[in-house]
C-alpha cells in the first residue's frame, strides 16, 4: 500500500501536466466551441521557443523558409544573443509566442471556420497540430532536449517517509494546476470577461444581442489557452524531455480530463487532470509488478486505467452535453442516395485497369495505397456520413485487422529474407482474411458502446482514447500480436485456387508491381464501395440517416437507436477491418508506428475533404491521402519539397477546410445543382435546394 | 400624438431580405419614433420575424436600407448595433441557460454604475416577480418567468430602441395580457421605441399607436392602432390573404 501511494505521488507531475493542457482545451472551448486536439502542439512549440532562448539565445518564428532560393529567404530565426539567455527575457518571449499563436490560431483558423459544421473545427485543430509539429522538426531538429526546470527541483530523498525519492518539481507542477484552478473559477465566476465568455458558450445568438463580440471573446480565449499550455509545457519539459511530439501527443489524456470536467468546469478538469495522471504515470507502473498482476495484460495497462475512467465517468454521468447555440451553423453535408450505380462504377474501374496497365513500380504502389485509403475511409462514410458518429479509432481496427490476418495465417516458417518467424493458425487466405475482419469487428462494436451514451465530438475523444489503448495494449503484445510485436511482423501473401494475389514480386523479397494485387484490391474496393452505396438506398440506410438528423426523433418514430448505432459502428469496423487485410497484404510486413492516432485522424481529415457522407466523397478523399495518387503525382513534380510535405499538408487541410467547409465532393454536387436548378422551373416555381427555412 | 415630429429611430426603406440569398421579405418600408409603440402583424411566414432579425443585424440585408438611430446598420456587426442602444428580445429568448437569473441580469446592464443601479431597479419594479429568483439557473425558469427575464434583460440596458418578438408565444393569454402593457409603459416613460410583433392581434393593438400587417414578405395594410382594431374585416383579409383590400 505504502508502494503504492508512493507510485501515485510519482504521477503528480504528469497529472499536473494533463490538469493544464485540460485547462487550456476547456478555455478555449468555452470561449470558441473547438474542441482543440492542437493544444499539445501550441504548448510544444512555446516549450521550445523558451528553450531554444535559453540555450541559443535565437527566436525561431512559426514558419519555415519554403523559397527555393539562397539569396531570397523568408527570415525564420531571430538571434538576440549568441548564447543563453536569461530566465526572464526568455520566458516572456515564449509567452509572447504562445499569445502569437494563439492570435493565429484564431484569426487564421478558427474564425474563418466559425459557421463549419464541428467536425470541420476539428479538421482546423487537426492542421494546426500536424503544422506545429512539422515546423517544430524543420526549426529544432528531432533531438530530443533536456533542459533545466524551472522551479526549485532538489530530490526529496524519503518523501513522506514512503522509501522513495521524489523530485520537487513535480509537486511544484501540481501546485501550480491547483492555484490556477482556483484562479480560472473565480475569473470566470466574477469577472465581466468571464461572465460574458460562459454566457457566449451557452448562447452566442443571446450574447451578441447583448453587445458581446463573440469573436472577440473567443480570441481572447485562444490567447489564454496558449499561454496556458505555454505554461504547462516549459514546466514539464524538463521532466519528459522536449521533442516535437511527446507534447503534441499529451493532449490525448488531457481531452480525457477536460471531458470529465463537462469542457466547462475548470476545477473538475484540473482533479480530473491530476487523478488521471497520478493513475496512468504512477499506479499504473507499480501494478504489473505484483505478483497476482496477469502478465498479458501489463502492456497498455497505462491506458487502460484513463479510458476506463472517462468512459465510466462520462457513462454514469450520462448528463445532457454542452451544446453552443450559434447563430448559423452548418450541418453535415446531404447525403444523396447512389444512383447510376452501374454506370458510376463501370467508369471508375476501366480507368483504374488502364492505370494498372501503364503504371509501375511506385506508381502502382501509389495507386494501391489510394485504393486502400479509400476502403477505409468507406467505413468512415458509414460511420460519420450516414450516421453521424465521429470516431477516431477506425484505423487502429484496421491495424487490429491487419496484425490479426498475419498472426491467423502465419505458419512459422520464415518468409523471404525477413528475420522473424511468425507463428500462427496457417489458415489459408479467404478463412485468415475473414477471421481477422470479424476479430476487427468485434472490437469495434466495442469501442461503439460509449456512442449509446456519449455524442459528437466528445465520442471522438473517447474514441482517441481508445485507439491508444488498444494500441498499447494489442500491436505490443507479443502473447496477442505474436513475436513480431514492436519490431516488424511479416504477412503472408494471399493465393486463391493456386493463384497468387500478393504484391511481393516471384522473384527475392523487393516490392514491385505485381498486376494480379492490383486487381485484387480493385475487386475489392468495388464490392465494398457497392455494399456502402446499397446499405444507402435501403431501410438500413434510412435509419442511419434518421439517427444522424435526430436521435430523439428517430426512437420516436420507432427507431431502436441503440441497436443502429452498434450495428452501424459494426458494418464501419468490418469494412476497416477489410481494409486493414488490404494494407497488411500491401505492406507485406507490420510495424505499429503506422497505425498511430495521428494518421488515424488525417485519415478521418481527408475523408472528410474528399466528402464523408457520399461513395465518390471516400473515392476523392483516397486520392488525397498521404502517399495516394495526388501527394505522389505532387511530389513527383515539385523536387526538394519532400521536407515539407507534412507543413504543407497541414495548411492544406485548414485552406481545404475553410474553402470547403462541407467536403470537396458534396461542394462539388452542390455548385453543380445550384447550376442546374437556375436553369430548370417546373411549373414556374424554383426549386430551392439548401436546406434552410425562414 | 402626431409621431411625425418626433424623432425617427428606426427607419427601414425598401428592404429585402431571406435566407440563403433568398428574398423572403420584399419591398418593406416602415419607421418607428421615440416613444411609439408600433405592432408587426401578419400570419405565419410572412417574415416578421426576418425582419427583426435583419435589424439587428444577425441577418444580410439583400437590397434596401435599414437606419437606426441615423446610422446605417449595413456595415455593422451585430455586437455593434447592440451597443448603439437597440435591445432585441428575440424569439427563442436566447437565454443563457446554465447561467442564474441575477447573472442573466447583469450582462444586459452597461453604462456607468449609478446608471446600472438605476437601471436595475427599473426593471425589478417592472418584473417583480423575478426577484425571488434570482439565484435560479435560467433553464429551469417556466415559460413565463423566462420571457419575463428576457424582457428584463433587454430593458436593463436602457435601450432606446427595442425590439420584441413573440413575447406570447407559448405563454396563457393571462401572462401575456400581463406582460403587453410592460412594452406601453416602457415607451411612454423612457421615450424608447418599441416594435413589436405578435400573434395576439387584438391585444397588440390595445397597446401599440400604429401597425403594420405583413403577408408574405410585403406589407399589405397599415395605419392607426385604434383604428385598424375597429376594422376586424380589414384584419381577417389580410391575415386570409384576400385580394379585397
Amino acid at each position: 500500500m505504502k508502494d503504492l501511494i508512493a507510485y501515485a505521488l510519482l504521477g503528480l507531475g504528469a497529472g499536473g501536466l494533463y490538469a493544464l493542457l485540460g485547462t487550456g482545451v476547456v478555455v478555449a472551448f468555452r470561449g470558441s466551441g473547438v474542441i482543440n486536439f492542437a493544444h499539445g502542439a501550441l504548448a510544444m512549440y512555446s516549450a521550445f521557443t523558451y528553450d531554444e532562448l535559453r540555450h541559443r539565445g535565437r527566436i525561431a518564428l512559426p514558419w519555415f523558409d519554403i523559397l527555393p532560393t539562397h539569396t531570397l529567404n523568408l527570415p525564420v530565426h531571430i538571434t538576440l544573443k549568441h548564447g543563453p539567455m536569461p530566465f526572464v527575457p526568455s520566458f516572456a518571449i515564449a509567452l509572447l509566442m504562445a499569445v502569437l499563436l494563439g492570435l493565429g490560431c484564431h484569426f487564421l483558423v478558427f474564425r474563418p471556420l466559425r459557421n463549419a459544421p464541428p467536425l470541420g473545427k476539428v479538421i482546423g485543430s487537426v492542421g494546426i497540430m500536424l503544422y506545429l509539429q512539422a515546423v517544430a522538426v524543420l526549426n529544432f531538429g528531432t533531438e530530443n532536449r533536456q533542459g533545466e526546470s524551472i522551479v526549485p527541483n532538489k530530490p526529496w530523498r524519503n518523501f513522506l517517509g514512503l522509501g522513495k525519492a521524489f523530485q520537487q518539481n513535480k509537486l511544484w507542477i501540481a501546485l501550480f494546476a491547483a492555484l490556477l484552478g482556483v484562479g480560472l473559477w473565480a475569473f470566470y465566476r466574477y469577472t465581466r470577461f468571464g461572465l460574458a465568455t460562459r454566457a457566449a458558450a451557452s448562447n452566442e445568438k443571446g450574447a451578441t444581442v447583448l453587445g458581446y463580440n463573440p469573436q472577440l471573446l473567443a480570441a481572447t480565449s485562444w490567447v489564454m489557452a496558449s499561454v496556458l499550455g505555454a505554461i504547462a509545457g516549459i514546466l514539464y519539459a524538463p521532466i519528459s524531455g522536449l521533442d516535437a511530439s511527446s507534447l503534441t501527443t499529451f493532449v490525448i489524456p488531457s481531452l480525457s480530463a477536460a471531458l470529465v470536467g463537462s469542457l466547462s468546469s475548470v476545477p473538475i478538469t484540473i482533479v480530473a487532470g491530476l487523478f488521471l495522471g497520478m493513475l496512468s504515470e504512477g499506479v499504473a507502473e507499480k501494478l504489473p509488478t505484483y505478483g497476482w498482476f496477469p502478465h498479458w495484460l501489463s502492456s497498455g495497462i497505462k491506458q487502460i486505467i484513463p479510458l476506463f475512467v472517462v468512459i465510466v465517468v462520462l457513462y454514469i454521468r450520462g448528463d445532457k452535453l454542452p451544446v453552443r447555440g450559434t447563430i448559423s451553423q452548418l450541418r453535415l453535408p446531404r447525403s444523396p442516395e447512389p444512383k447510376h450505380l452501374v454506370r458510376n462504377t463501370a467508369i471508375p474501374v476501366a480507368v483504374v485497369l488502364l492505370l494498372v496497365n501503364i503504371f509501375t513500380g511506385p506508381w502502382e504502389l501509389a495507386l494501391n495505397t489510394s485504393m486502400i485509403a479509400a476502403i477505409m475511409m468507406l467505413s468512415l462514410v458509414v460511420l460519420v456520413g450516414y450516421i453521424g458518429q465521429i470516431s477516431l479509432a477506425n484505423l487502429t481496427l484496421a491495424g487490429v485487422a491487419s496484425f490479426s490476418v498475419a498472426r491467423f495465417a502465419a505458419n512459422g516458417k520464415q518468409i523471404g529474407l525477413l528475420p522473424v518467424k511468425l507463428t500462427g493458425l496457417n489458415l489459408p487466405f479467404p478463412f485468415s482474411a475473414i477471421l481477422a475482419v470479424a476479430v476487427a469487428t468485434i472490437v469495434g462494436i466495442v469501442v461503439g458502446f460509449p456512442a449509446l451514451r456519449i455524442r459528437g465530438v466528445q465520442l471522438a475523444v473517447v474514441t482517441i482514447t481508445a485507439s491508444t489503448a488498444i494500441t498499447e495494449f494489442y500491436f505490443k503484445n507479443k502473447t496477442l500480436v505474436g513475436q513480431g510485436a514492436q519490431t516488424a511482423t511479416p504477412v503472408r501473401d494471399p493465393s486463391l485456387f493456386g493463384v497468387n494475389l500478393g504484391i511481393r514480386s516471384d522473384k527475392g523479397n523487393h516490392l514491385t508491381d505485381r498486376w494480379q494485387f492490383s486487381v485484387f484490391n480493385l475487386v475489392v474496393l468495388v464490392l465494398v464501395a457497392l455494399a456502402v452505396a446499397n446499405l444507402r438506398r435501403g431501410g438500413t440506410g434510412r435509419r442511419f440517416l434518421a439517427v444522424r438528423s435526430n436521435e430523439r426523433a428517430a426512437a420516436a418514430a420507432g427507431i431502436d437507436v441503440a441497436r443502429t448505432k452498434l450495428l452501424a459502428f459494426g458494418i464501419s469496423s468490418a469494412i476497416a477491418g477489410i481494409g486493414g487485410v488490404m494494407f497488411a497484404y500491401k505492406a507485406t510486413t507490420l510495424d505499429l508506428s503506422t497505425f498511430n492516432i495521428f494518421s488515424g485522424i488525417a485519415i478521418l481529415a481527408f475523408a472528410y475533404l474528399g466528402g464523408v457522407t457520399s461513395v465518390s466523397g471516400a473515392m476523392v478523399g483516397g486520392m488525397l491521402t498521404a502517399a495516394g495518387l495526388i501527394t505522389y503525382t505532387g511530389n513527383n513534380f515539385f523536387h526538394g519539397f519532400d521536407k515539407f510535405s507534412q507543413a504543407i499538408g497541414g495548411i492544406s487541410l485548414i485552406v481545404t477546410a475553410i474553402l470547403n467547409p462541407i467536403g470537396i465532393s458534396a461542394g462539388l454536387q452542390e455548385s453543380a445543382h445550384a447550376i442546374a436548378a437556375k436553369f430548370r422551373t417546373r411549373g414556374g416555381v424554383t426549386e430551392i435546394l439548401s436546406g434552410v427555412s425562414p | 400624438m402626431s409621431p411625425g415630429r418626433r424623432d425617427v429611430l428606426l427607419n427601414i426603406d425598401g428592404l429585402s431580405t431571406g435566407y440563403g440569398g433568398v428574398a423572403v421579405v420584399r419591398g418593406l418600408d416602415l419607421t418607428v419614433h421615440a416613444g411609439e409603440v408600433v405592432a408587426l402583424l401578419g400570419p405565419n411566414g410572412a417574415g416578421k420575424t426576418t425582419t427583426l432579425l435583419t435589424i439587428s443585424g444577425l441577418l444580410p440585408i439583400l437590397g434596401g436600407a435599414i437606419t437606426v438611430f441615423g446610422e446605417s446598420v449595413a456595415a455593422m456587426a451585430p455586437y455593434q448595433i447592440a451597443h448603439s442602444g437597440l435591445a432585441h428580445v428575440v424569439e427563442d429568448r436566447s437565454l443563457f441557460f446554465d447561467l442564474t437569473v441575477q447573472e442573466n441580469l447583469r450582462l444586459g446592464l452597461n453604462g456607468d454604475r449609478a446608471g446600472r443601479a438605476k437601471a436595475y431597479e427599473r426593471a425589478m419594479e417592472m418584473f417583480p416577480a423575478l426577484q425571488p429568483l434570482m439565484s435560479r439557473q435560467a433553464g429551469l425558469l417556466s415559460g413565463g418567468e423566462q420571457q419575463m427575464l428576457a424582457m428584463a434583460r433587454a430593458l436593463v440596458s436602457g435601450p432606446r430602441l427595442l425590439l420584441v418578438d413573440e413575447m406570447s408565444l407559448g405563454l396563457a393569454p393571462i401572462i401575456v395580457q400581463r406582460l403587453l402593457p410592460i412594452v406601453r409603459k416602457v415607451a411612454d416613460e423612457t421615450g424608447a421605441g418599441v416594435l413589436l410583433v405578435e400573434q395576439h392581434v387584438h391585444m397588440a393593438l390595445t397597446v401599440a399607436d400604429r401597425a403594420y400587417v405583413m403577408s408574405h414578405g410585403e406589407v399589405v395594410l397599415t395605419g392607426d392602432a385604434q383604428k385598424l382594431a375597429k376594422r376586424r374585416d380589414l384584419l381577417e383579409a389580410s391575415y386570409l390573404g384576400s385580394a379585397s383590400l
